[in-house]
Parts: structure tokens; sequence; C-alpha cells
């Protein structure tokens, strides 16, 4: 593993967290409060751009994924379930 | 040049150029490094040497999460330096103590109430993404862009329990 490349991907990942905001409470918890969408916005242009990117070089094969996150179905909603009680409380 | 300069010092980007840089990383993260880009499983790796100290045969820290310094890890150091360099560049890095004004106007004045219901919440928030696989950006953003199940699920109920809670800490300020 190299050490390297996973500290630079970390500093642009922490990077792009602070400038779309990611970083301040009120903006994780007012997209709960459905009043600042910003979280939303964030997440799922992130999720089309790779998505688009990775299947593109996959169907190219320049690329190979590394194992997905399993599906539990009840594993991953309770989960999700309790996480979204944290992620309000704390707000980050 | 000067146009991106002053991009670089801007306090806050549109959520969509930031979310382009992400992708990009996400991508980058798979091609360069066969990794998924997540916070919560280093956290859970360094807690696995305290978990393996107290108890040594421990199924969790031995099997799912070891006691190792693994690409996680690695990466949560590169998020901190990248954060803080979000912060110095656009000249916002100071040292706080958590306090933030929406907090003080629905909940309390009182700084110590943030700190414990940040702690609690923190633990909630670790405890969930050791049962679902996987955080906000280990299992929603990384599964999603694979179009693993998985993240679909995840954030259906984040969202779900989120929205719920949101609405009784703030009552009737929601």
């Amino acid at each position: 593993m190299n050490y390297v490349i996973a500290i630079v991907l970390g500093v642009f990942f922490g990077f792009s967290l602070n400038k779309a905001g990611l970083t301040k409470y009120n903006k994780i918890v007012n997209v709960f409060r459905l009043n600042d969408m910003a979280v939303l916005k964030f997440m799922m242009t992130a999720l089309v751009v790779a998505m688009i990117g990775l299947y593109g070089l996959r169907g190219l094969g320049l690329v190979t994924f590394p194992a997905v996150p399993t599906t539990y179905v009840v594993g991953n909603i309770i989960g999700g379930l309790i996480f979204g009680v944290g992620m309000a409380l704390a707000g980050y | 040049m000067k146009w991106l300069i002053n991009q670089i010092r801007k306090e806050e980007w549109s959520p969509y150029a930031a979310g382009i840089l992400l992708g990009i990383v996400g991508i980058l993260t798979v091609v360069l490094s066969q990794n998924l880009l997540g916070a919560s499983g280093g956290f859970e790796n360094l807690a696995a040497y305290i978990g393996k100290a107290i108890d040594p045969k421990n199924m969790y820290f031995n099997y799912v999460m070891p006691a190792a310094i693994t690409f996680p890890v690695v990466l949560l150091v590169g998020v901190f330096f990248g954060g803080m360099l979000g912060a110095l560049s656009s000249g916002t890095f100071k040292f706080r103590t958590m306090d933030d004004e929406q907090w003080k106007q629905a909940i309390g004045k009182q700084t110590w109430k943030r700190w414990l219901l940040l702690f609690i919440g923190a633990i909630i928030l670790e405890y969930a993404a050791g049962i679902a696989g996987g955080c906000t950006s280990g299992l929603a953003i990384s599964g999603g862009m694979l179009l693993v199940p998985a993240a679909f699920l995840f954030i259906f109920g984040m969202f779900a329990s989120g929205i719920v809670t949101a609405l009784i800490v703030y009552g009737k300020k929601y």
C-alpha cells in the first residue's frame, strides 16, 4: 500500500469537504430540517461524476473495481436508521 | 490563473463544484489504490488497538476491523490536513469550541451541552457505521458510485431517522 497516495487523496477529500461547508454543524443539520440542500447537492454531484467516470473506465477495461461494500438489507437499513440519529445530534 | 486563486480563496464553493472535485477524488482512489474513500473504517481500525487490549478474542476487532494502519487510517491523516488547508486558504482557520450560532439559538448557550450531545451523537454514529458497513463517505458515496444497493438503503435510513431526530431536537423551531 502506498502511503503517499493515501495521504494525497485524503488531502483532496478533506479539502472538498471543507469547501462544500460540510465541516459546519448548521450545514449538516439543515439538510435534515429540509431548508438547505447543500449536503445533498454535494453528495449527489460526487456520486454522478464518480459513477460515470468509474463505469466508463471499467467499460474501457482500464480499471477493476475493489471489493464492494456488502449488501445485507436489514443491517444496512437499521445501520442507516441509527446513523441518522447520530448525525442529526452531532451535526458532523 | 488569477481566477483560480480567487476561487480557492473562497470560503464556500458551490456544492456542485465541490461535488465534482470529490467525484474525481473518488475515481482516482479506485484507479490509484484499489480502495474506496471512507472515514469511519479508519477510526474502527484505531479503536481496535484499544478493543484488543481489553478483549483479545473479540471477533469484530480480530476479523472485521483488525488493528492495523490501513488505507482509511492514512486517509484520515490526509483528511485532517486537507480540511486545514481548506480553512487556511480561505482565511477562516481558527481554534473554536464547537459552538455554532444556530445551535445556540435553538438549544442553548452552554458549550458543555453541545459537547455532550456531540459526544453521544458521535458514539451512535460510529456504532451505526459498524452495523451498516460504512458511513456517509464509505458506504453512501463510495458504495453509491459503484451502484451498490447497500448504499441506497443506507441513504434512505439515514434521512428517515435524521429528519425525525432533527424534528425532536428542534421541536417548535424546526
